[in-house]
C-alpha cells in the first residue's frame, strides 16, 4: 500500500540526489522518444522539434498518464551534430540519425570543416532549448527537468561515422582534438542556455568512457577536458550534474574526476566493480544511480510482475541511504507499451518509501 | 615454393603485424608471401586467424578496445585483400557461413563489422548485407546461400522488434538454420521470447557461439 506523498516530484528527485531524506525512492523512466505518441506527432514529426507546443504537451500529458518523478530533454544523440551541418534522416517510426552514407566528415583532413555554431539559434539545439523553457513553465516549480547534453566526442562520431571516427582517435589524433575544442565551445553554451531556458540539471552523455568502446587512457585525453568544462558551468549554476552511460563496465572513477556528478544514469556497473551490491558499497554513496532497469527485456517485454520484481531487487539494494532514481538504463523504448513506465512508478511507490 | 621455415616466418610476422595494427606492413608481408609461392591458404588461417584470435583475447580482457579492434582488422583486410585471390582451398569448406546483417531502421554496424572482421579471419564466408536491411533480404540471402548462420544485430528497441517477425520467416523457409542475435537491448530473454537459437554480448562471444552452432549442425548431418 503506498503512502500518501509528502513531497513534490522536483523535491523527491532533489533529496536523491543530494543524499538527503527523500519521501520515496523516485521514479524517471527516461520517457523521451515515446512522448510522441501521447503528443499526436509521428516520431519522425516529433523528432525534428519544430512543433514545440505538441513536444510540450505530450511530456507533461505523459507525466499525468505516468506519474514519473522527472523529465528529461533527450530528443535523440544526432541533435548537436544536425546543428553543426550533418544530414539526419528522421524515419517515420525509427529514431532519427545521421546520414552515414554521406557523413559530414569524410576524411581526417575535414575536421577542420567544424566550425563555432550558437546553439541558441540553430536548428534542434534551438528547439531543445526551447522545449526546455516550455516545460519549465508547465511543470518547472513541481517536477525534475533535466537538460541534455551529447558529448563532445559522441558528436564528433555522429558526424564522421563511429567507425572511422574511433581509427581516427588513434591515426589522427591532433585533428580530432582541434575539433574537440569548437565542440567543446558549443556544448558548454548549451548547457548554459538549457539551464538558463529553466533545467533543474544538465545530463552529459559520455558514451565513450566505458570498457564496451574505449579505453580509459583514450577516454581521458580526449573528452576528460570536455567534460570538465561543461559541467564547470553546471556546478557553478548550482545545479545538479549528471552523466549518462549506458555502456558496460563504465569508468565512474574517470567520471567523478572529471565531472564531480551527482549522479549517473547507467545500464550497468562500474569497471572497477563485479555486481550491483559491490557498486552501491563502492559508489553509492558519494555519486548516485539513476538507473538500470533493461530496457529491452524487463521495461519493454517484462510482464507486469517481472517488472516489480525487477524494480524491488533494484530498490532493496540502492535505496537505503537515498541517492537513487529508479529508472530505465537507457531510454525508455520509443515503441515499448507506456503502460510499463507506469508499473515502475507503481513500483517505486510500493517498495520505494523511506520510513 | 617457399621453404616450411620461410611459411612460419611468414606466418609469425603477418601475426605480429594484425596483432599491433601495421597495416602497411601486413599488406607487404601479404605480398611477399604470394612472391615466395608459400601457401596462401595456410599463411591466411594461421597468419591472420592466428593474429586476430590473440586480438580477440585482448578485446575480452579489456587490453583491447574498439578502436584498436578495428585497426587490427584494418591491418587484416590489406594483407586478406592481397592473399585472397592466391588462395586455393575455399575457406567455406572447413568452416560454415553465416548471413550477417543490421536490422531495418538501425545504422548502428559498428559491432557488425567487427564480427565480420573476426569471423573472415576465422574461415568463414560471411555474407554481409550491411545496416538497415529489409526483413525479406535476409531470407532472400539465406535462401540463396544455403548459409548456416543468420546473425542479426539491433540496437534499439525500435529495430529489435523486427527480429521477432524475421524469425519466423527464415525459419519457415529453413527450419534448420540457427539465428544468433545481438546488439544492446538483447539478452537471453529476448532469445527465448522471439524464438532465436542464442546470442552473444561480443565478437569473439559470437565466434564461439557460432563454432557450436555449426558443430550441432553438423553433427546433425552426420546423424
Amino acid at each position: 500500500m503506498a503512502s500518501k506523498e509528502q513531497m513534490t516530484s522536483l523535491e523527491r528527485v532533489a533529496a536523491a540526489l543530494t543524499f538527503g531524506q527523500p519521501d520515496r525512492v523516485p521514479a524517471a523512466p527516461l520517457v523521451c522518444g515515446a512522448t510522441h505518441r501521447i503528443a499526436g506527432l509521428t516520431y519522425g514529426e516529433w523528432s525534428q522539434c519544430t512543433d514545440i507546443e505538441a513536444m510540450v504537451r505530450g511530456h507533461v500529458d505523459a507525466l499525468d498518464l505516468i506519474g514519473h518523478d522527472g523529465v528529461v530533454m533527450l530528443v535523440d544523440l544526432s541533435i548537436e551534430a544536425h546543428a553543426f551541418g550533418c544530414e539526419i534522416k528522421f524515419p517515420e517510426s525509427n529514431t532519427a540519425h545521421p546520414n552515414y552514407d554521406d557523413p559530414f566528415i569524410k576524411s581526417h583532413k575535414d575536421y577542420k570543416k567544424i566550425q563555432k555554431i550558437n546553439p541558441r539559434k540553430t536548428q534542434r539545439m534551438k528547439g531543445v532549448i526551447e522545449l526546455t523553457a516550455g516545460l519549465s513553465k508547465e511543470i518547472g516549480k513541481t517536477h525534475a527537468i533535466v537538460g541534455f547534453v551529447y558529448g563532445s566526442i559522441g558528436v564528433l562520431s555522429m558526424l564522421r561515422g563511429p567507425e572511422a571516427f574511433f581509427m581516427d582517435l588513434m591515426e589522427h589524433p591532433d585533428e580530432v582534438m582541434e575539433a574537440v575544442q569548437v565542440v567543446d565551445e558549443v556544448l558548454v553554451e548549451y548547457a548554459k542556455a538549457q539551464l538558463e531556458a529553466g533545467a533543474h540539471s544538465i545530463c552529459y552523455d559520455h558514451l565513450y568512457a566505458s570498457q564496451s568502446i574505449l579505453s580509459k587512457e583514450l577516454w581521458e585525453k580526449f573528452e576528460g577536458p570536455s567534460v570538465k568544462k561543461v559541467t564547470d558551468v553546471v556546478h557553478k549554476a548550482g545545479a545538479l550534474v549528471s552523466f549518462h552511460n549506458c555502456g558496460n563496465g563504465i569508468y565512474f572513477d574517470m567520471t567523478e574526476k572529471w565531472g564531480k556528478p551527482h549522479a549517473v544514469s547507467h545500464a550497468y556497473v562500474a569497471d572497477d566493480v563485479d555486481s550491483w551490491e559491490e557498486h552501491k558499497a563502492k559508489w553509492g554513496k558519494k555519486i548516485g544511480t539513476i538507473g538500470w532497469i533493461p530496457p529491452g527485456p524487463v521495461a519493454m517485454l517484462g510482464t507486469p510482475e517481472e517488472i516489480e520484481e525487477e524494480c524491488k531487487a533494484e530498490i532493496d539494494i540502492f535505496a537505503p541511504g537515498a541517492g537513487f532514481v529508479l529508472a530505465t538504463g537507457c531510454e525508455f523504448g520509443p515503441n515499448a507499451p507506456l503502460r510499463n513506465a507506469k508499473r515502475i512508478v507503481e513500483a517505486a511507490k510500493k517498495y520505494g518509501v523511506y520510513k | 615454393m617457399a621453404t616450411k621455415e620461410k611459411e612460419q616466418e611468414l606466418i609469425r610476422r603477418l601475426q605480429d603485424a594484425v596483432i599491433h595494427y601495421k597495416v602497411a606492413e601486413a599488406k607487404k608481408i601479404a605480398e611477399e608471401t604470394v612472391a615466395s609461392g608459400a601457401d596462401a591458404y595456410t599463411v591466411t588461417m594461421e597468419g591472420l586467424a592466428g593474429g586476430m584470435e590473440v586480438v580477440s583475447e585482448k578485446f575480452d580482457s579489456h587490453e583491447y578496445f574498439v578502436p584498436e579492434t578495428l585497426l587490427c582488422a584494418k591491418a587484416l583486410y590489406a594483407a586478406l585483400d592481397v592473399l585472397k585471390p592466391h588462395i586455393k582451398v575455399q575457406a567455406g569448406g572447413t568452416r560454415g557461413q553465416v548471413v550477417l546483417g543490421v536490422m531495418q531502421g538501425d545504422v548502428h554496424d559498428l559491432g557488425k563489422n567487427i564480427i565480420k572482421a573476426i569471423f573472415e579471419a576465422s574461415g568463414w564466408t560471411v555474407h554481409d548485407l550491411g545496416r538497415d536491411v529489409p526483413l525479406q533480404k535476409f531470407v532472400e540471402e539465406q535462401l540463396k546461400t544455403d548459409s548456416d548462420i543468420v546473425m542479426l544485430s539491433a540496437m534499439m528497441t525500435t529495430s529489435m522488434v523486427g527480429i521477432k517477425k524475421l524469425i519466423p520467416m527464415i525459419k519457415e523457409k529453413n527450419p534448420k538454420v540457427k539465428i544468433m542475435i545481438g546488439g544492446a537491448p538483447i539478452t537471453e530473454k529476448t532469445v527465448e521470447e522471439y524464438g532465436a537459437d542464442t546470442t552473444a554480448d561480443n565478437a569473439p562471444n559470437a565466434l564461439k557461439e557460432a563454432m557450436k552452432m555449426l558443430d550441432t549442425l553438423r553433427r546433425g548431418k552426420a546423424a
